[in-house]
């Protein structure tokens, strides 16, 4: 391979890692963006997920990498999968709201983030003591074809994924620009009192927020396990931390922020993993977030969070 | 039958004190006698390791639970400890021997040693040695990790702290030369006294621990009990407030880091001791929140909370649920159930971490022991026992004369402030004469907290120039404007909420006291002294509001009623001995009667000699006390004069109620 294939090479890999940080980007960057919380949790809901969309392709029979789906069934496959995923961690998203952190949206100080953390473990330990510690075998139906560009290789999965990350990203846009709750929770981001008093439902807002972050978590979880062909319990942590990182990079509560971010943290990781060695990968990520928050804490493209002062 | 509540009657006689110092006798004795009772080795050291946790719980909590600074990667310290004493007396790293460590070799830090090959390097480190050592070394880091984090957000400080706890695993898994990687480090040499070596028998360890742990109760309880401890505590309930109150945030929260730390160093060194052997999975993100459910579980902010919380949660992954496993496993052969026979609790602890967090925060927040008791509110009685007077200071000669110098005390020369395209000031010039009374008027939104503001250094101006006493302010940070003698109230009160009357008036003298952090954990008799008289003095002002405030000098503030909350601010303000007072508001939201006593009570200060700049809506107020009034609307001043002059003048009428009334009124 010459340096431009490799280059080439790392550019696709980041690239679907970007995409697979992006959709955990957004969840951060929504609640944040109205609650001004770290929702630990979401590093798990996004583990979480990507069980959810294991045991769902199992239902279809598919188990190792031996089975191959072309066209309609492949298609309806996906679907389904993507669909039972995103509403099955939307709905553990709401419940962690709507039970554990409602009750505590008054209290001052570290209480809500200490509950996002217990959660976190919570799911963390329920996925390990069921599932077991090893990682697990994630099935690929995608049919094997690749084109050469160069010396570098680009499979249908990355392409499929860079597709169905994007349809997600245009529709969460749309939702946050163009309809009436998606303007509603704008509203609610930049001021939540104000917004009360117009006569917004900020308890539904909040909801909503969620909702479409944790679906979200979920399809970056089946995007996972697509991407690398396995899961485990233990994933959760370093892509939280670098979604986390993608959406501070981007300019916290800032929707295009995070979508921006996560691409730079996945082509960061895929060309630092080449440059440096990818035991050093973490360093690497979190040295950004380090540096930004320092020097530009608003982030790229500007920080969208309420101002309370 | 009647044994008990008798007992219990016996008890409750004797006084709070005695009775603490009962308990504690109690718990020493029984503590020190434990292994002669309960002589099995595993034991004992399963609770050299509670009382190791017990020290971790210790510092995290100085961190979390006094200054409310949430640090999700507290290993790392511990591992800096650990690899620390672990490195300096194991046989990882072996430099040549060469003359120059001759001297390190006579006292005992290193020896010389062959193994057929050259002659190497042996360090040798002592263990009594490495414990303070390595505190300092820990602490040291904590004061390069937290340096660029610590003015971050607190929410950012977390996110931060776990990525830091994360990196000091990956390093000592990957400088394998140093820490010999994901193998570990072997032989670590075991603590030594007077030439007997510990060996690997627990107890000589449990009694080093237990040793340790008192100590660091103590150093908790002294901080605590401090000018130190009171300005974390201030921190952790209101930064801006704190700031304004003369506490400068990054040093106290540096040392906040720097001591939880120290405390982590600490442990280490005594934890790989005891274990003989360092791998990076002892020191990673698991144990960082382990140690925040212990603080969490046993209370944020409360010392012997945190103990017990890492005692309960120590002893029950190595004792009880060990035997929840075991009997389970009995009940399961019993009644033929091959599940019940299977499961193993033990494997469950972190599940069982992340529902106590989960509970906690949900249902008690406070934890076991809870760090501030509720007081209940004061009976009528009580609150009699004070001198009752209305409408004016009680005692106010106690509280000491201002010397003024002559002149202008404040001049705002052309400030400026902009947020973004909004000019909230534009260009307002204001002078306070020593001695004088000046109140700045105008309606909601004219720009008058903003001049609070840029006075104090909350806001940054972008022109012109704060002097106050003849020397620039402006730039400097809240905490060292403070200190030259500028004090201010909030306009939406800033108190520390769950703090004491007593305590928040102290807080105010924080500027005034010079006691650092060894000072407070020494206590000589200086400290002792300045404690008092700062007391005495905080006990002085509050007394100023006669029956108001004295009978709940013990009181947290939350529970106070709105017109006390304020006089506390006022009162607070007070304690800085401020050359100038800012009032913002004071009586906003207070009854006509107390309005007259408030400003009864300020133009008492002021004949004393302090200088007054004063925000107010109430305009009987206003004529009330002001020499000079100066009126701001939309970010200008549009006026200034006395106040009969101002409440004729049109343009101030045209600010304040409008076109048509004016013109109703001039009919």
């Amino acid at each position: 391979m010459t340096t431009f294939d490799l280059f080439l090479q790392q550019a696709i890999n980041g690239l679907s890692l970007g995409a697979m940080y992006a959709l955990l980007a957004l969840g951060f960057t929504l609640v944040y963006g109205i609650l001004e919380l770290i929702n630990f949790s979401h590093f798990n809901v996004f583990m979480v997920g990507s069980f959810i969309a294991l045991w769902t392709l199992q239902q279809f029979g598919l188990f190792g990498q031996e089975t191959i789906l072309v066209g309609l069934p492949l298609a309806g496959v996906l679907l389904v999968t993507f669909t039972v995923t995103m509403l099955a961690t939307g709905v553990i998203g709401v419940g962690i709201e709507r039970f554990l952190l409602r009750p505590l949206r008054d209290v001052k100080g570290p209480a809500a983030m200490i509950t996002t953390i217990g959660v976190s473990y919570i799911l963390f330990n329920i996925i390990l003591l069921t599932v077991g510690a090893d990682s697990k075998n994630f099935p690929n139906p995608l049919p094997p074809l690749q084109i050469a560009i160069g010396g570098a290789v680009l499979r249908l999965r990355e392409v499929l994924i860079w597709i169905i990350a994007t349809l997600l990203m245009l529709a969460l846009t749309f939702f946050v620009q163009r309809t009436k709750l998606g303007r509603a929770m704008r509203a609610t981001a930049q001021d939540p009192e104000a917004a009360r008093m117009m006569g917004v439902e900020v308890d539904r807002v909040i909801m909503t927020a969620f909702f479409l972050g944790s679906a979200l978590a979920g399809a970056s979880g089946l995007i996972f396990g697509l991407y690398y062909n396995f899961t485990s319990f233990l994933i959760g942590f370093n892509a939280g931390l670098r979604g986390f990182t993608a959406a501070v990079l981007g300019g916290i509560g800032n929707v295009p922020g995070a979508m921006l971010g996560g691409l730079i943290i996945g082509l960061v990781e895929a060309f630092g993993g080449q440059l440096i060695g990818s035991a050093w990968a973490d360093v690497i990520i979190f040295a950004i977030l380090v540096l930004v928050l320092v020097f530009r804490p608003a982030g790229l493209l500007g920080r969208l969070a309420p101002n309370r002062s | 039958m009647k044994i008990l509540p008798a007992l219990r009657r016996r008890f409750a006689a004797i006084p709070a004190a005695r009775r603490r110092q009962l308990g504690l006798l109690l718990l020493t004795v029984a503590v020190l006698a434990f292994p002669f009772v309960h002589d099995n080795d595993a034991d004992i050291d399963s609770m050299a390791n509670a009382a190791a946790y017990a020290m971790l719980a210790l510092g995290l909590n100085i961190v979390v639970g006094f200054a409310g600074l949430l640090d999700l990667g507290y290993a790392a310290f511990f591992a800096i400890g650990a690899y620390f004493y672990g490195v300096f007396t194991s046989f990882q790293v072996m430099p040549l021997w060469s003359e120059g460590w001759a001297p390190l070799a006579a006292l005992g830090l290193v020896e010389k040693m062959s193994q057929g090959g050259p002659e190497l390097v042996h360090f040798t480190l002592s263990f009594w040695l490495a414990l303070p050592v390595a505190a300092l070394v820990a602490a040291g880091f904590g004061v390069l990790f937290g340096a660029p984090t610590l003015r971050l957000r607190g929410d950012y400080l977390a996110i931060v702290t776990l990525g830091f706890g994360e990196i000091v695993p990956i390093v000592a898994r990957n400088v394998d030369s140093v820490t010999n990687g994901a193998a570990g480090l072997n032989g670590v040499q075991a603590p030594k006294l007077f030439g007997w070596s510990f060996g690997i028998d627990a107890m000589p360890y449990y009694y080093v621990s237990i040793g340790l742990v008192a100590l660091l109760i103590f150093v908790s309880i002294r901080l605590r009990d401090s000018r130190i401890g009171r300005a974390w505590m201030a921190i952790r309930e209101d930064e801006v407030a704190a700031s304004t109150m003369g506490v400068h945030l990054v040093r106290l929260k540096l040392l906040a880091f720097a001591t939880g730390a120290a405390f982590a160093g600490l442990t280490g060194v005594f934890y790989v001791a005891k274990l003989q052997t360092a791998t990076p999975e002892m020191f990673g993100f698991p144990v960082s929140t382990m140690v925040l459910v212990m603080v969490v579980l046993g209370g944020m902010g409360s010392v012997w909370g945190v103990v017990l919380g890492a005692a309960v949660l120590q002893l029950l992954q190595s004792w009880f649920l060990p035997d929840l496993t075991a009997w389970t496993h009995a009940f399961g052969e019993l009644v033929g159930n091959a599940w019940l026979q299977r499961v193993d609790f033990v494997e469950s602890v972190e599940l069982i971490f992340g529902i106590i967090l989960v509970v906690m925060m949900l249902f008690r927040r406070d934890g076991l022991i809870p760090a501030t008791r509720k007081t209940p509110a004061l009976s009528f009685a009580a609150q009699n026992v004070a001198g009752v007077q209305r409408g004016g200071f009680v005692g106010l000669e106690r509280i000491g004369r201002w010397r003024n110098g002559s002149g202008n005390a404040l001049e705002v020369r052309g400030v400026t402030v902009r947020f973004g395209g909004l000019i909230a000031l534009n260009k307002v010039f204001l002078t306070v004469p020593a001695g004088g009374v000046v109140a700045v008027i105008g309606p909601n939104g004219s720009g008058k907290s903003t001049l609070f503001n840029a006075i104090t250094g909350l806001v940054p101006a972008q022109e012109g120039s704060i002097h106050f006493e003849g020397a620039e302010i402006l730039g400097l940070k809240p905490h060292a404007i403070l200190a030259r003698g500028v004090a201010r109230t909030f306009q939406n009160i800033r108190l520390f909420p769950n703090l004491t009357v007593l305590e928040n008036v102290l807080i105010g003298q924080h500027a005034r006291l010079t006691t650092g952090p060894v000072g407070a954990v020494l206590r000589l008799p200086r400290t002792r002294a300045e404690e008092a008289a700062a007391t005495r003095r905080a006990h002085d002002i509050i007394a100023l509001f006669g029956n108001r405030l004295a009978p709940r000098a013990g009181q947290t503030v939350s529970g106070l009623s709105y017109a006390n909350r304020r006089r506390v601010e006022v009162a607070r303000a007070l304690a800085t001995r401020p050359r100038i007072l800012l009032l913002d508001e004071p009586t906003a939201g207070m009854n006509p009667a107390e309005t007259l006593e408030l400003a009864e009570q300020i133009k008492s200060l002021n004949g004393l000699g302090l200088t007054i700049l004063l925000i107010e809506h109430k305009l009987d107020v206003v004529t009330r006390l002001a020499d000079t009034v100066v009126v701001l609307d939309h970010g200008e001043k549009i006026t200034e004069g006395k106040p009969d002059e101002v409440r004729r003048n049109e343009e101030v009428l045209r600010a304040y109620l409008g076109r048509a009334v004016r013109e109703a009124i001039h009919v």
